[in-house]
């Protein structure tokens, strides 16, 4: 009996062993960061009189990233990774200052105001070269190109057919502030949740919008040619559908190429064109040529079209009849290794009238972990008048701790109408200095303290203060 | 005068061009790649190619070495094989033709002084090496003391921040030359400033001939992401300033410039080029932050951010993607969009539409209502339709759409009915477009059945 348990036992160990893997090793990195602020804002009462607001806000970042979540023989193509991983981060917001004290309530309530918000920024399951061709990404994801940011929750799988081409599809529903644990900041924007008109149909904006897009991708990123067409649409069912009305409509649809060619390491140029489905119409037009005249210094001529567009349920579709371009210049020069200087000027062409342009002149010295940047800017006509200048200055006074400084001056003007002799204008000078520090105060753990005080018409004292505690950890 | 004044301005921007020209007409390696090293040796390379020595010959491991951080620098016992060093005779002399054997022959010190053991008296420290006799030798030739304990200063290496197999690429046929071009002409030894920069990998690393992933040669994080945090005492000794970040040299819209942070708006439109290197919470951080990013916001930037906000430059929308939450709440709160819905059935009655507040008159007079508060009929310069008409973002900043409503709907009971579609309209693109994938919107000012929902 006690040898069959013996042999029982040694069957058990046999197989045990004959069946075991490399213990999975997952990686682990986790990031922190608490972000607190201070600052006053002026509010004006409609009585005439006015009063500083103190605002106090605290946000706290948590990201988590895990590795190796896949055998470890499944280490892709390349073979210097495991294919599976796991991207996650999470935002909380709150704001208790005095902003936030006797805030209205009942039928003045303002909707769009939240004390306190939790966020799921993205968190997806990833895969990475899987089987030498598809990357994928399910659960909630953050993308950008030129169809535009957006944020939805789904799924999305990138197939590389051959070394140059790659085709892309995803669907989801989008991210909207309306959801649980969902932030606002990449929703379609033009309708407000706020609304007390029934017109507006605020009631809409608590549905479910379903999203579907995807892309072709052609090139390599050290090719001479790289393009990508992309597609993007979203839509939804009608909430309390009425007699007459449809059972659904889109949200926002677009197509959008982008192309970037390049010569010799000298010339390059670039350039993107979106056509809005839903008005049947481009909204936005890129082109940028940059040139590298001598080993530092560069030079970039760009033009740029925008029409603004709102999401598909809103009536400024229709209203905003206008759009601007752009023309915009700047040449940068190195002088030696570690001064680059710039010249930057602008001009936008208002579609219905009106110019506005300004231009910027700067210069970054760098050495080891300190600089010293100083900027200087002037920009006038539709919108106001802004002239300033600008210093900053950094120090590693020691091997982990660095001060740092800003001293700001600008004089503004602000028209509402691009006829300053008509408009009633605001005006001010403004005179800034902050003051702050540095302190790598472990592995991975930084302290940056940061002050600043304001001078101006509008305030005699405007304290801002800012702390952010960072946690970056690899387990 | 006139002509001598032209001379000097064309005789200044010349030599400006120039000096500009010759200031910034070099580049050098990234001292984060390689970082600072210390290499106290005086050899000629372009002197060993003429007479005949090779690559591989001097640099043995560098056909099996498979990690940049190995030193590929020959030992002693590779010169052994034509200099006849001989260590207690520290200014050997050696027949003319012969390599030479003396230590300053090759050695110098941290000045690049030529260097010869301390008790060698006057040979150590001279500028240049001992004048040299038919046989290439000093006319004394001092033996080196028992005991000396001089030392030629090290060749210190620091581990570059790369990733480079010389075993791989030489199996592969790819001669010396193609990457240390012109190594064999310098009269110095090869230095971090020598060494191959990106443009001469991406030659073969085009996708095609070799791989174009940033990893295959750049370190990585954890998650796959290229390192950039490369600071050390040896990369700042290099003269490195910062993160490490692209030059331009391989999209050059790319190139992280002092305006790139404000520029980026092209380069940024392809996010897996960027996740090459950043997180995606570094595009939250502005696109959706929560600190003001002082680059780009100057202190006080309440104070004048409607000069930006009414031409729409920046973008505003870049960073704050709905006005509709980002900028209402805060703009009613404060009083400078003070409840520019009121008199709407259900609300309060104060700050009508235009009005503003005291302190900070909003909008002028006649913007929307004229000085007996009745809505103005035909646009003026100074009302609102021209700045919804250029920039209807601002407006978006403080109104909801309600505000519009108010006298743009086509429902007779509610107001004015001021068309905002002008002449046309019904045949338009847009009409059409809309009307197909979104008649609710339609449906907020006509009624269901209208005959213009057609576009016709």
């Amino acid at each position: 009996m006690r040898s069959r348990g013996r042999l029982a036992l040694l069957a058990l160990v046999a197989v045990t062993v004959a069946g075991a893997r490399p213990a999975a090793a997952y990686d682990f990195t986790v990031g922190l960061r608490t972000i607190g602020q201070g600052y006053q804002v002026r509010r004006f009462a409609a009585d005439g009189s006015n009063e500083l607001l103190s605002r106090r806000r605290l946000t706290q970042y948590m990201d988590l990233a895990v590795f190796d979540l896949a055998p470890s023989r499944w280490r892709g193509d390349d073979g210097d990774r495991n294919v599976l991983y796991f991207d996650a981060s999470l935002r909380f917001d709150s704001d208790f200052g005095g902003y936030m004290l006797g805030r209205p309530t009942g039928t003045d309530e303002i909707h769009e105001l939240k004390q306190s918000q939790l966020d799921i920024l993205y968190a997806f399951l990833g895969g990475r070269n899987v089987g030498g061709r598809v990357d994928f990404m399910l659960g909630r994801q953050i993308h950008f190109d030129l169809v535009d940011f957006f944020a939805y929750d789904g799924g999305a799988a990138l197939v590389h057919l051959t070394r140059n081409f790659a085709v892309e599809a995803y669907g989801g529903t989008e991210v909207r502030g309306e959801l649980p644990l969902s932030a606002p900041i990449y929703e379609l924007d033009g309708t407000s949740a706020g609304s007390r008109d029934p017109a507006t149909r605020a009631d809409q904006n608590s549905m479910l919008r379903p999203l579907a897009g995807g892309a072709v991708v052609a090139g390599s990123d050290a090719g001479p040619l790289m393009a990508r067409l992309a597609y993007r649409r979203v839509w939804s069912a009608t909430a309390d559908q009425q007699i007459g009305e449809p059972d659904s409509g889109v949200n926002d649809e677009k197509l959008a190429l982008t192309a970037l060619a390049t010569w010799r390491n000298r010339a390059y140029v670039a350039g993107g064109a979106r056509f809005n489905l839903l008005l049947g119409e481009f909204d936005d037009e890129q082109l940028l040529v940059k040139l590298r005249t001598f080993a530092r210094q560069w030079v970039t001529l760009e033009h740029a079209y925008l029409a603004p567009t709102f999401d598909g349920d809103s009536i400024w579709n229709v209203f905003a009849a206008g759009a601007y371009r752009d023309l915009r210049a700047v040449y940068e020069v190195g002088i030696g290794p570690e001064v680059k200087t710039y010249a930057r000027g602008f001009i936008r062409f208002f579609t219905a009238s009106g110019q506005a342009g300004g231009g910027s002149l700067g210069a970054v010295w760098r050495r080891g972990r300190g600089f010293l940047r100083a900027d200087g800017y002037w920009e006038d006509g539709y919108g106001g008048r802004k002239v300033g200048v600008d210093a900053s200055a950094r120090l590693g006074i020691r091997r982990a701790f660095e001060i740092e400084g800003r001293l700001t001056g600008y004089e503004w003007r602000a028209d509402a109408t691009g006829d300053a002799a008509r408009s009633p204008n605001d005006a001010g000078v403004v005179f800034g200095a902050q003051a702050g520090g540095r302190w790598q105060l472990g592995r991975g753990v930084k302290l940056h303290l940061l002050a600043e005080d304001n001078v101006g018409t509008f305030y005699s004292s405007a304290f801002r203060g800012l702390a952010v505690v960072e946690v970056d950890a690899s387990l | 005068m006139k002509r001598l004044a032209t001379a000097l301005i064309v005789a200044a921007a010349a030599t400006a061009g120039g000096a500009l020209a010759a200031a910034t007409g070099t580049t050098t390696p990234s001292a984060l790649i390689y970082p600072a090293e210390t290499i106290p040796i005086a050899f000629d390379h372009a002197q060993h190619a003429r007479l005949g020595a090779t690559c591989e010959g001097c640099h043995v491991s560098a056909q099996t070495s498979t990690a940049a951080a190995d030193n590929l620098i020959p030992r002693e016992a590779a010169c052994r094989s034509c200099h006849k060093i001989d260590r207690d005779l520290p200014a050997k002399a050696v027949a003319h033709g012969q390599g030479a054997a003396r230590c300053d022959a090759c050695h110098v010190d941290a000045s690049g002084k030529r260097w010869m053991p301390v008790e060698m008296g006057t040979l150590g420290g001279s500028p240049t090496p001992p004048a040299k006799g038919p046989a290439g030798q000093s006319p004394s030739v001092p033996t080196r003391s028992a005991g000396a304990a001089a030392e030629p200063p090290r060749v210190v290496l620091a581990r570059p921040n790369l990733k480079f197999n010389h075993k791989l690429h030489a199996a592969r046929g790819i001669a010396c030359a193609l990457c240390h071009a012109n190594a064999d002409m310098q009269q110095a030894p090869v230095t971090r400033v020598d060494l191959p920069m990106m443009a001469t990998c991406l030659g073969c690393h085009d996708g095609k001939q070799a791989t174009a992933r940033c990893s295959a040669c750049h370190l990585t994080e954890p998650d796959g992401r290229l390192k950039t945090k490369l600071l050390s005492v040896a990369t700042i000794a290099a003269g490195a300033d910062g993160p490490l970040v692209p030059s331009g040299s391989l999209r050059g819209i790319d190139a992280h410039g002092p305006t790139f942070v404000r520029d980026h708006a092209v380069a940024g439109r392809e996010e897996s080029y960027c996740l090459t290197c950043h997180k995606r919470n570094d595009c939250i951080d502005c696109h959706g932050g929560v600190v003001r990013p002082p680059d780009i916001h100057p202190a006080d930037y309440v104070s004048l951010h409607a000069v930006d906000a009414r031409r729409n430059v920046p973008d505003c929308s870049a960073c704050h993607r709905t006005t509709q939450s980002f900028c209402v709440g805060c703009h009613q709160r404060t009083g400078v969009g003070a409840d520019p819905e009121g008199g709407l059935p259900g609300r309060r009655a104060n700050n009508p539409f235009g009005t503003g507040t005291g302190v900070k008159t909003f909008h002028p007079p006649g913007w929307a209502r004229d000085a007996g508060g009745a809505p103005i009929t035909t646009p003026r310069p100074n009302s609102h339709a021209l700045a919804a008409q250029r920039n209807i973002r601002a407006c978006a900043s403080c109104h909801r759409e309600e505000s519009c409503l108010a006298c743009h709907s086509a429902d007779p009971t509610r107001g004015p009915t001021f068309s905002p579609h002008g002449p046309g309209f019904g045949g338009t693109a847009r009409c059409r477009f809309l009307a197909a994938r979104n008649k609710r919107v339609c449906l907020k000012c006509h009624q269901v059945g209208a005959p213009e929902l057609t576009c016709d």
